[in-house]
């Protein structure tokens, strides 16, 4: 950034050659009948609009054309795992909050998840069981307002990005009042969650599910169905099923690829197993409505269709939450037996997963996250190359990167 | 500057040539000031006004901003200096008068600072021609729309110079976008304007509005010819593109270069950046307004110019003034708040698509420009054209 | 597939590598030091063939491990000779996972990259190997990741000592 513009085209040698032609984007032939220049380095981030956090981008451009990408991280990064190593089984679940902030009930869940699996013998009460499901079903709603808002933002549309702020402030009232915080919550607690919904608190979230259908058409129809938007993401950064595959891209991005995957319904944990039995809920995967399949408007159709099927579920747990115990017989200072298990869940940006090793003490020897992020921002990378800049933002902000689980 | 017609509000005094500022002064001159010294008062009255003009209506153009902008995304805006806000601009300009100048170390520093200054200069230089009611302007030019067109024009040039100075890719990204992007809809815009220039057969506004008088003062161009109304698309089209506004605002573009050329300014700086945006929005809305939506005329303005003469005798300075009928103060009045309430609603229409609509890339934005607008705005012209000579040939030209 | 099936499995493919399995098994009541394990059953691999391991899983019609979930190591103590790699497979096709484990010995932490089998690893290896200090042969882009390009040593390993100060910074 800190060098000179004028400097960077020096050393260019002009060239007259009606042979070398290139396909733009567009589609069209381009012929290098002009002076050549020098590609120029742009550092996109640390702090850039578009990169969501502090993610750095290292592009080379050919005036608008991107010829390389590099993504840097790092620049978040607070030794979670490190953490995980040194602290005791209950006080690491606040770190877990930290990494996807977006998505804390998801991360809590993984993380008491997780441990649970070591621990064997401990029955999560089904009141709990609900609870933890409609939170984390709240979340994802939060999450995935968060994704279509500020990928309308990258787009460059303002406005969507309020009215999604309009629906996820109540999503944060409800949990503020269901567990005190608005953003990092570490309500879900090894072996239940640790406060029973206060009165009146299910009918809110009832309303909020009235409401929110209301207003999901309007998110539809705002964005989506834009021609703008869909002429700008339609057919940019096709990630195909096997390269989808190939890099281990799970949730909204592997279903924007086409793959019916979702471990909610393919390895059900929790209660999702009895939920999807009961038909309450749909895995919405893209088609290639708009342009090819695996484009960005597919990933983004796909996390605004979840919206939906995440408040069927609510509803589901609405119908079906009864009276009784909210956590499981867990004592104060945890020992959890020796063993080590892996437990992936879906969590909004793809499985969250956690592998924990413990040899029976306090704290873990190891809590392992596998963060969706990270291995999801890894297909910039090769999805950058050979577009304009402009579709460099609009490939950051398809992949939904959050900095934090990125780093950790 | 502040020259008055053959139909003059006061009338004429001896030295002026219809100048109203230069014949106060004039006429008040002790014997010991000279006379250039009176016509270079006058000459900066006349610049402190355009300036003053420039910034009330920029001043008024962020508040409306920040209010369509919040309405339309369900919040309110500034609701607390002043009512509804309203002195928000007050206190953001003196912000930005009293935040720390800042030139990157790098920087060209004499490109830096001039920039600012040949932006807004080429936008005052445009609003000379500009004229506020039948009888009140700066500078009565033939080539009105035409001087317009060209002094907006060279605001390009500053901006290519401060994304060039600031010596930032950023900047150099957004430059270079506005250049392309303003020479691809140059194109269209002077093209879809030739259509009402058709109709009116001249480049003058005051002229352009007076041919638009009849009907009741509903005689608009857009009324006068099938062609009129595709043509003000394409026009509105281009204005956006050449005003930087969204869809088309690649050169700032805040997600995609940070905030393009303006990234390294601050302060007073960046917000002459901003004068200027806002001045062009109101000066393309008024041109808009004066060839296609009958500039001064409207039912109101021809209520009061049908009403009957009244003078009333000012004494010996300064001569009979006015009050009603054609050419009076009342009517000068209304045709002021007519073309202002039009060109605000441009600008209204400005803001309203810009919260509206995603942005579009560098590539639709050039596809759109040479291959959609530019063919589109030359069959209007042509198609105009075809539609005024056979007007004249079958049906005598009477429109 | 249940675990001993795709282990059944994986040994009638001969897959390269492939030395046992554990699985989690409750404490002895007779043995008053056995605690038992819990948690996931997982695959014992050689280290140095894990990679022609995982090309084999993916590649079985059977098996069809699309996915490289995870990539990861473990330190289990401060004394212990090796490390653990914990790699993490998951197959869209038939709904199954697997979790394997390759021992890597610390005072010689080399093993050959998997990129060659998923893609997915090119990350994992980059970030596990600048914590652990694991140097994957191979690997086509073997940058630090998470960490400065001048860091030194592998601070998830049990024995890593904190820096009293990086570049002027103090840590203490």
């Amino acid at each position: 950034m800190a060098q000179t513009a004028p400097d960077s085209k020096q050393g260019a040698s002009p060239s007259m050659s009606l042979d070398e032609a290139r396909v733009l984007p567009s589609g069209e032939r381009e012929f290098m009948l002009d002076v050549r220049t020098q590609d120029m380095e742009l550092n996109m981030g640390p702090q850039h609009p578009a990169t969501h956090g502090v993610m750095r981008i290292l592009l080379r451009v050919d005036g608008e054309i991107v010829t390389g990408a590099q993504p840097h991280l790092g620049y978040l990064h607070r030794c979670a795992e490190k953490i995980g190593e040194n602290v005791e089984w209950l006080q690491y679940l606040p770190y877990t909050d930290r990494y996807d902030y977006l998505s804390s009930m998801n991360n809590n869940l993984g993380y008491s998840m997780a441990v649970e699996a070591l621990m064997t013998g401990l029955e999560i009460p089904r009141r709990a069981q609900m609870l933890r499901i409609i939170c984390a079903e709240l979340n994802r709603i939060g999450s995935h307002l968060i994704a279509y808002g500020t990928y309308g933002l990258d787009i460059g549309a303002f406005t969507p990005f309020f009215y999604a702020f309009r629906e996820r402030e109540w999503m944060m009232a409800l949990f503020e009042k269901i567990c005190g915080a608005r953003l990092t919550y570490s309500y879900i607690r090894i072996g239940g969650v640790f406060n029973d919904a206060p009165p009146g608190w299910l009918g809110e979230v009832e309303r909020f599910c009235d409401v929110f259908e209301q207003k999901w058409v309007e998110y539809y129809d705002l964005l989506m169905e834009n021609h703008i938007f869909v002429k700008r993401t339609a057919d940019v950064g096709v990630i195909s099923r096997e390269m989808a595959l190939d890099f281990g891209l799970t949730g909204p991005m592997l279903r924007g690829s086409g793959v019916d995957w979702d471990l909610r319904r393919d390895m059900p944990y929790s209660l999702y197993g009895e939920i999807w039995k009961d038909g309450a809920f749909k895995i919405p995967v893209a088609r290639g409505e708009k342009g090819s399949l695996g484009d960005c408007w597919d990933r983004t159709w796909v996390r605004v269709m979840e919206m939906m099927e995440s408040i069927k579920i609510v509803r589901w747990c609405l119908a079906h939450i009864e009276p009784g115990p909210i956590i499981g017989d867990v004592p104060k200072v945890l020992r959890v037996p020796t063993g080590e298990a892996y437990v992936g869940i879906e969590n909004p940006r793809g499985e969250l997963g956690h592998y924990v090793v413990s040899d029976g003490g306090k704290v873990a020897i190891r809590v392992r996250v596998r963060g969706p992020s990270f291995v999801n921002v890894a297909v910039t990378e090769a999805l950058m190359t050979g577009t304009l800049l402009s579709d460099a933002v609009a490939i950051v902000g398809s992949t939904d990167v959050v900095i934090g689980e990125t780093d950790r | 500057m502040l020259a008055v017609t053959e139909t003059p509000l006061a009338a004429p005094a001896p030295v002026g040539d219809g100048n109203l500022v230069l014949d106060l002064l004039t006429g008040l001159r002790p014997e010991s000031v000279p006379l250039w010294a009176v016509m270079a008062t006058s000459a900066l009255i006349a610049v402190g006004l355009a300036v003053a003009l420039i910034s009330l209506i920029a001043m008024f153009s962020t508040w409306m901003e920040r209010k369509v902008a919040g309405h339309i995304q369900c919040r309110y805006g500034p609701m607390h200096v002043g009512w509804h806000g309203w002195l928000q601009p007050i206190a953001d300009g003196v912000k930005l008068l009293l935040k720390e100048d800042i030139i990157p170390k790098g920087a060209d520093k004499v490109l830096f600072v001039l920039s600012p200054a040949i932006v807004l200069a080429s936008l005052l230089g445009a609003m000379a021609a500009l004229a506020l009611s039948p009888n009140f302007f700066f500078a009565d030019i033939d080539l009105g729309v035409f001087f317009i067109l060209a002094m907006t024009s060279t605001t390009t040039i500053g901006v290519v110079m401060a994304g060039w100075a600031s010596n930032s890719k950023w900047s150099l990204y957004g430059s270079m976008r506005e250049a392309a992007q303003v020479i691809a809809y140059e194109v269209p815009l002077g093209i879809s304007l030739m259509v009402p220039l058709i109709v009116a057969g001249t480049f003058n506004l005051r002229e352009a509005s007076a041919a638009q008088g009849g009907w009741y003062g509903m005689h608009w161009f857009v009324f006068q010819n099938p062609f009129m109304l595709p043509a003000f698309l394409l026009f509105f089209t281009a204005v956006l593109a050449e005003t930087k506004r969204a869809p088309f605002d690649l050169p700032e573009s805040e997600s995609e270069l940070v905030s393009g050329f303006l990234t390294e300014y601050s302060g007073i700086r960046w917000s002459f950046f901003f004068m200027e945006e806002y001045a062009a929005m109101f000066l393309y809305s008024a041109v808009g307004a004066f060839f296609f939506f009958g500039g001064f005329e409207s039912p109101f303005t021809w209520a009061v110019a049908q009403m009957a003469p009244h003078t009333i005798d000012l004494g010996e300075t300064i001569g009979t003034l006015k009050l009603l009928g054609e050419g009076s103060l009342l009517h000068n009045l209304v045709a002021v708040a007519t073309i202002v309430v039009k060109a605000f609603a441009g600008v209204f229409l400005m803001m309203w698509v810009r919260w509206s609509l995603p942005r579009i890339r560098i590539d639709q934005v050039m596809t759109l420009g040479y291959k959609y607008l530019t063919p589109l705005s030359m069959v209007c012209v042509l198609g105009a054209a075809l539609f005024e000579l056979a007007w004249i040939r079958f049906f005598g030209g009477a429109s | 597939m249940d675990f001993q099936a795709i282990h059944d499995r994986l040994r009638v493919l001969r897959a390269p590598g492939l030395l046992g399995s554990d699985e989690p098994r409750p404490a002895d009541p007779k043995d008053k030091h056995s605690k038992g394990r819990a948690g996931d059953p997982f695959l014992l691999v050689d280290a140095q063939k894990l990679v022609d391991f995982l090309v084999v899983c993916r590649d079985d019609a059977r098996l069809s491990f699309e996915i490289l979930a995870d990539l990861s190591a473990t330190d289990p103590s401060k004394d212990a000779a090796d490390l653990w790699i914990n790699v993490n497979l998951l197959s869209v096709r038939h709904k199954h996972r697997l979790a394997i484990k390759c021992t890597l010995a610390k005072q010689q932490a080399r093993m050959p990259s998997s990129v060659r089998a998923y893609r997915a690893a090119q990350w994992a290896e980059r970030e596990c190997g600048e914590m652990f200090g694991i140097e994957f042969t191979g690997h086509p882009d073997p940058r630090n990741i998470l960490l400065p390009d001048d860091w030194i040593g592998a601070p998830l390993r049990k024995d890593y000592e904190f820096p009293k100060e990086y570049h002027g910074i103090s840590c203490v």
